[in-house]
């Protein structure tokens, strides 16, 4: 019968992880455990659907590009380069600290987590809202319904504004949970969030990447 | 290995203590916070039961509409309605959920040993999405605004300019909506198929029905965002004023056939594939031999879904393309015969080779062959572009996917159905009724389906509300009308027989087939736990293997992989099904429910285009999620 | 000869029906090949099918022969076998029959059916697809139609196809595959028919309501019929005869007729509906929906609703003598 069981163990040292309810009992159940919780599969599914999703909004973009005869349309103007590409690196760095809280988490350093996840927040929460600023500035300029270029641009950059503003809930909700302590559920929660987080970071990267690309 | 008498005192007290442990609410609260992947798929066979009848209607109506030319039963606007809704419902909301959500709900568990899904609180809300989606949709047919313009609706016809009134509105949502709930159930089934198998089932010694229904899953995972990104775009441009299909403005109507395509042609193996799943559980159980060519065959039914995201062009032949375009997806289409006609030979040489018993569920499934052969060799005729250019958009092409999904898909449905009876109720059906009921819905189905192709040929097109005389077209249109109603007596007594042997059939016992899998292993129908002792596996038939079961039996006795300290089941490792952790799970619950509501008003204020209140609803949505996730499983 | 052997129970089916819109009587080139095409696949499916029924009945055949339960020892099949089957007959067979096909269909024959290279054809016609009526132009004349073209025999003849709403399908199929109209792009395949006589063709995408509706005719006539009939499409409206159309051409162009339709030489010079300068030399009505013919004519005016549901025209208010005027005007458009 052991020959089921994973890592060499004896039957009866197969750990229960889900009852560990304070630091160092979720530290120990976690190190026991070996490989990713339920959790973050189920975070790997919704990023491969967003993926997918984003993924459809890119084909459409380059889509529409190469059926124009000119790109923007009508003479728009491309994007600006540096700007947001200094805002994209600011978000992506935020996957360190998310990382870091992950890894604390699950090691049971629970004022560690907290503190890299406020300084994530911090972060994305100032992404988010200048670039809700800037989204309502571009409109003014030209909008949404002026012709299929506008439509993609801003379909593309409004789903992107809307999963960071998803995580942004998240790592609230989690900093709310973890207020109260550390179990066994929080440090999957905060795994898979980091992981939510990676994936977020990196479409918009393909996302920012696009719409750029106007200027080639 | 039924509980029914347990082997010594102290393995009746963890059985007595398992009970406890899974009882459920009685009643209907029980049935509304129920998070039991057999309740979950019960409901689910209820509800798609309904669709189907549904579906069938519009079927019938059309197919009465055409039984002469010129024919007045129904107005061009409601024909518009009835065989875009008839789309609609009997591929989302008939077969898919059926399918996935019956039959990959009830059964993928109790195969892979385990005692439920991985996630069994979302497993509930798919089933309440599903139900509120079907709702939400069918509302607009009550109201007579339902979509119209075809179940993969082209734009420039769907756009607000041509078509004014809510109908595209309830088109969009309504698939948004619905495939909400089919990507939360791939998901499920992905996980639990990889985390939750019994210890030593290493993916080679997982059932062909759960590669099937991997495949089917990862392709509902990649397939359907894009169609709902094709309906986001499309919703825009209705209420929004965006321009993505109005070539007016720098729009293009191509683009979304393929971002549509791109989600529908996976679609259509997604529809297939489980039934496949299906006639290679019943194949071995009939023929009392193991499925020839295992390996290739579960490769096969993966390959078919992979290859299938690469050939959605061949459904735009006829759009003006380049022609090196279309000779690329030719050659890919070409590919995707291949796990095919594996899949056929092996299914076949294995009845050969086997003691086949030409019971119910073996005849739907020889049935199936047939049907889904004759349906593939009309597919290889459109690989040839010329040919595709002829007849695509025509009767023949109508032909082509009712063989295929009539036969490949539904006729499985059908012999799966009376194949787990027994397991699911405990009782025998009555067989000959049954092999009655074939072959009626055998000759029906032929004669519905095949004057199709003539029809086709001889220029009769698509969607077609009426026809005018002269064209040689009727005696076939009559023929497919008598074949339909012949077709739904098929039905009829096919679910009279399943009705009258639930209440009057013979106990069944656990395993009345000799069933190669561990379905067959625990009682009929199952405890709520499915199996009192987490079973062992050795082999990938593993109720063939009776020293396997005899040591389960042992280890209940000695308490041992009983799991009884709580509300608990296996996790293992995702490819050789290691034993790695015991994980609580949870119970019933009202929030799956709850949340349904509230994604359910979120799209009713959306197709009212009352978009502040839809924000307020989905802020309901958020609180309803917080409330879910305020319970963690240390504290339940 | 071929095809009958192969085809026994077909053609007992497609026998004895009147055909006029059949893919398998071609009477072009193209089609042609595409028919050829389809028969050979046809014969191959058959067998096809012939082998997958073949094995299921010889599993009917060996059925029941151990009697109930299973073998677990000595009458265990081999199972080699039964891969060299999977591996044969499910990869190889396909793989060569399929690259054969796709050869055969998909590098050469697509060739014939492709869009006409402009150099290669000697005449070109534009047409333009509307709910639920085909515009027909003549590329370097004056000549407009709907609904009914006319094409010289054995002549390569360009068409050029876009849509000016939704997507529609051109199809005839006794002369060629079907071509989408699309807005915003035009597309264009070829008509070259082998003999004299009239086809019927049909919209191929669904396009709202009255898709069933729109219809077309491809008339091929000789090379002189043609020009005869190309030359007198050129030329404006005949003027009305007698009194009643003198009256009925007064009524058309101050009333609502001519906010949707063109008579050249008239005042009336609206696109939104078919042109009807030679309206009366077409031989249906409605995208050959009616039979053209005078009492067809003033019923189409008077309730175009109640004939074809929900197409672009409404019912005209003329009743008795002064939709006589009207229909007199329009019969004597030849």
């Amino acid at each position: 019968m052991t020959d089921y069981v994973a890592g060499g163990r004896r039957l009866d040292e197969v750990p229960r992880t889900t009852e560990a309810a304070e630091a160092l009992a979720v530290s120990r159940a976690l190190r026991a455990r070996l490989g990713p919780p339920a959790a973050c599969w189920g975070m790997l599914i919704l990023i491969a659907s967003e993926g997918m999703l984003f993924a459809a909004f890119i084909a459409t973009y380059y889509y529409l590009r190469f059926t124009s005869p000119e790109w923007p349309q009508d003479g728009l103007p491309a994007p600006k380069v540096l700007v947001p590409l200094i805002l994209v690196g600011c978000l992506i760095a935020t996957s360190v600290p998310m990382q870091l809280a992950s890894r604390a988490a699950r090691g049971g350093r629970l004022v560690a987590t907290r503190l890299f996840l406020l300084a994530a927040l911090v972060v994305q929460s100032g992404y988010f809202a200048y670039e809700v600023h800037d989204f309502q500035d571009q409109l003014r300029k030209f909008d949404i319904g002026r012709n299929a270029y506008s439509s993609i641009y801003y379909t593309l950059l409004g789903a992107d504004h809307a999963h960071v503003a998803l995580g942004i809930l998240f790592n609230l909700w989690l900093l709310g949970k973890l207020a109260r302590g550390l179990t066994t559920y929080r440090a999957n929660a905060t795994q898979a969030i980091a992981w939510y987080w990676h994936a977020v970071n990196l479409i918009t990267l393909a996302v920012i990447g696009t719409l750029l690309s106007a200027n080639v | 290995m039924a509980v029914a008498t347990p082997p010594t005192p102290t393995a009746g007290e963890r059985v007595d203590r398992l009970e406890l442990m899974w009882q459920s609410r009685p009643g209907v609260l029980g049935w509304l916070t129920t998070t039991d992947h057999k309740k979950i798929g019960l409901l689910y066979f209820w509800a798609t039961l309904v669709f189907f009848a549904a579906g069938g209607v519009e079927a019938l109506l059309i197919r009465t509409q055409l039984s002469q030319p010129n024919e007045k039963l129904v107005s061009p606007n409601t024909y518009d309605q009835l065989f875009t809704m008839h789309g609609i419902t009997m591929i989302f909301f008939f077969i898919i959920p059926m399918s996935t959500g019956a039959f990959g709900n009830y059964l993928i568990p109790l195969m892979i040993g385990a005692r439920d899904m991985a996630f069994p609180r979302m497993n509930a809300l798919s089933f309440w999405l599903f139900a509120a989606s079907g709702i939400f949709i069918y509302t607009s047919l009550f109201l007579g605004i339902a979509p119209n313009a075809g179940w993969f609706n082209y734009v420039p016809l769907a756009n607000r300019q041509f078509d004014t009134g809510r109908n595209i509105d309830f088109y969009s949502l309504g698939i948004i909506f619905n495939s909400i709930s089919s990507t939360l159930t791939a998901g499920q089934f992905i996980v639990t198929i990889f985390k939750s198998r019994a210890p030593g089932m290493s993916l080679n010694r997982m059932p062909l029905f759960c590669f099937a229904y991997l495949a089917a899953s990862l392709g509902l995972l990649f397939a359907l965002p894009v169609l709902s990104a094709d309906t986001i775009l499309l919703f825009l441009d209705r209420n929004v004023g965006t321009h993505f299909f109005d070539v007016a403005h720098g729009g293009s109507a191509l683009l979304w056939q393929h971002l549509f395509w791109f989600f529908g042609h996976p679609e259509v193996y997604i529809l297939i594939v489980p039934a496949m799943g299906i006639a290679t559980s019943i194949i071995p159980a009939f023929t009392q031999r193991k499925m020839v060519a295992f390996p290739l065959v579960a490769i096969a039914e993966l390959l078919v879904v992979f290859i299938g995201f690469g050939v959605w062009a061949h459904h735009m032949f006829a759009t003006g393309m380049p022609t090196i375009s279309l000779v690329f997806f030719a050659a890919a289409t070409a590919m995707v015969v291949i796990p095919s006609t594996i899949q056929v030979f092996a299914w076949c040489w294995s009845m050969v080779t086997g003691t086949a018993r030409f019971r119910t569920p073996l005849l739907f499934i020889a049935g199936f062959i047939f049907m889904f052969v004759t349906g593939g060799l009309t597919g290889i005729m459109f690989l040839a572009i010329p040919f595709d250019q002829q007849v695509t958009d025509t009767y023949f092409v109508i032909a082509h996917f009712h063989y295929i999904i009539f036969g490949a898909a539904v006729f499985p449905l059908f012999g799966g159905m009376y194949y787990w009876f027994p397991k699911v109720t405990g009782k025998l059906y009555y067989e000959l009724p049954g092999q009655i009921s074939f072959w009626i819905l055998f000759v029906g189905t032929n004669l519905l389906f095949f004057p199709m192709h003539i029809v086709g040929l001889l220029g009769m097109p698509r969607r077609v509300y009426t026809y005018s005389d002269g064209l040689g077209w009727t005696a076939y249109n009559l023929a497919e009308t008598i074949g339909g109603y012949v077709t739904l007596v098929g039905i009829l007594l096919l679910l009279g027989n399943l009705a009258a042997s639930y209440f009057r059939g013979a106990p069944a016992g656990p395993d009345p087939w000799h069933g190669p899998t561990l379905e067959w292993a625990t009682s009929s129908p199952p405890p709520d736990y499915d199996f009192p002792v987490i079973p062992k596996v050795t082999s990938a038939y593993p109720n063939w293997d009776p020293a396997d079961r005899q040591e389960d039996r042992r280890k209940l006795a000695e308490g041992v992989l009983v799991l009884d300290e709580g509300h608990e089941q296996v996790a293992t490792s995702p490819v050789d099904g290691l034993f790695a952790e015991i994980v609580e799970m949870p119970h019933e619950s009202p929030w799956p429910i709850i949340l349904a509501l509230t994604v359910s008003l979120v799209f009713t204020m959306l197709v009212l285009q009352k978009f502040g209140v839809a924000a307020v609803m989905a802020v309901l949505c958020v609180l309803a999620l917080l409330g879910w996730h305020s319970k963690e499983p240390q504290e339940s | 000869m071929r095809r009958l052997l192969v085809l026994a129970p077909a053609v007992l089916f497609l026998s004895g029906c009147r055909r006029a819109q059949n893919s398998l009587e071609p009477r072009s080139h193209q089609s042609h090949v595409i028919a050829n095409l389809f028969w050979w696949m046809m014969g191959g499916a058959w067998i096809g099918l012939a082998l997958v029924v073949f094995l299921l009945l010889l599993s009917r055949a060996r059925a029941n022969r151990r009697g109930f339960g299973r073998d677990t020892e000595g009458l265990k099949p081999a199972e080699r076998p039964g891969w060299y089957v999977v591996v044969g007959a499910g990869i190889a067979m396909p793989i060569v029959l399929l690259s054969t096909l796709f050869v055969i269909a998909d590098l050469f024959v697509i060739r014939t059916t492709e869009a006409p290279a402009k150099s290669a054809t000697r005449l070109t016609v534009q047409v333009i697809g509307h709910q639920w009526w085909w515009e027909v132009r003549y590329r370097g004349t004056d000549a407009v139609t709907a609904n009914e073209i006319h094409i010289p025999v054995r002549t390569p003849v360009r068409l050029e196809v876009r849509s000016d709403d939704v997507i529609h399908s051109f199809w005839v199929p006794e002369l060629n595959r079907k071509i989408d109209l699309e807005p915003g792009t035009t597309n264009a395949i070829e008509l070259d028919a082998d003999r004299v006589g009239r086809y019927r063709g049909q919209c191929a995408e669904f396009c709202g309501l009255q898709h069933a509706h729109m219809g077309m005719y491809v008339f091929v006539d000789s090379r002189a019929a043609f020009r005869r009939w190309l030359a007198h499409e050129a030329k404006p409206a005949a003027a009305p005869e007698s009194a009643l159309a003198r009256r009925g051409a007064r009524m058309f162009a101050t009333g609502s007729c001519a906010t949707c339709h063109t008579i050249h030489g008239t005042s009336a010079t609206s696109n939104v509906g078919p042109d009807l300068t030679h309206v009366a030399g077409r031989t249906t009505l409605a995208a050959v929906t009616i039979d053209n013919d005078e009492q067809n004519l003033a019923a189409w005016i008077a309730h175009s609703q109640s004939i074809k549901p929900g197409n672009e025209m409404p019912d005209i208010e003329l009743r008795g003598a002064r939709l006589d005027a009207v229909v007199a005007y329009l019969r004597g458009l030849k």
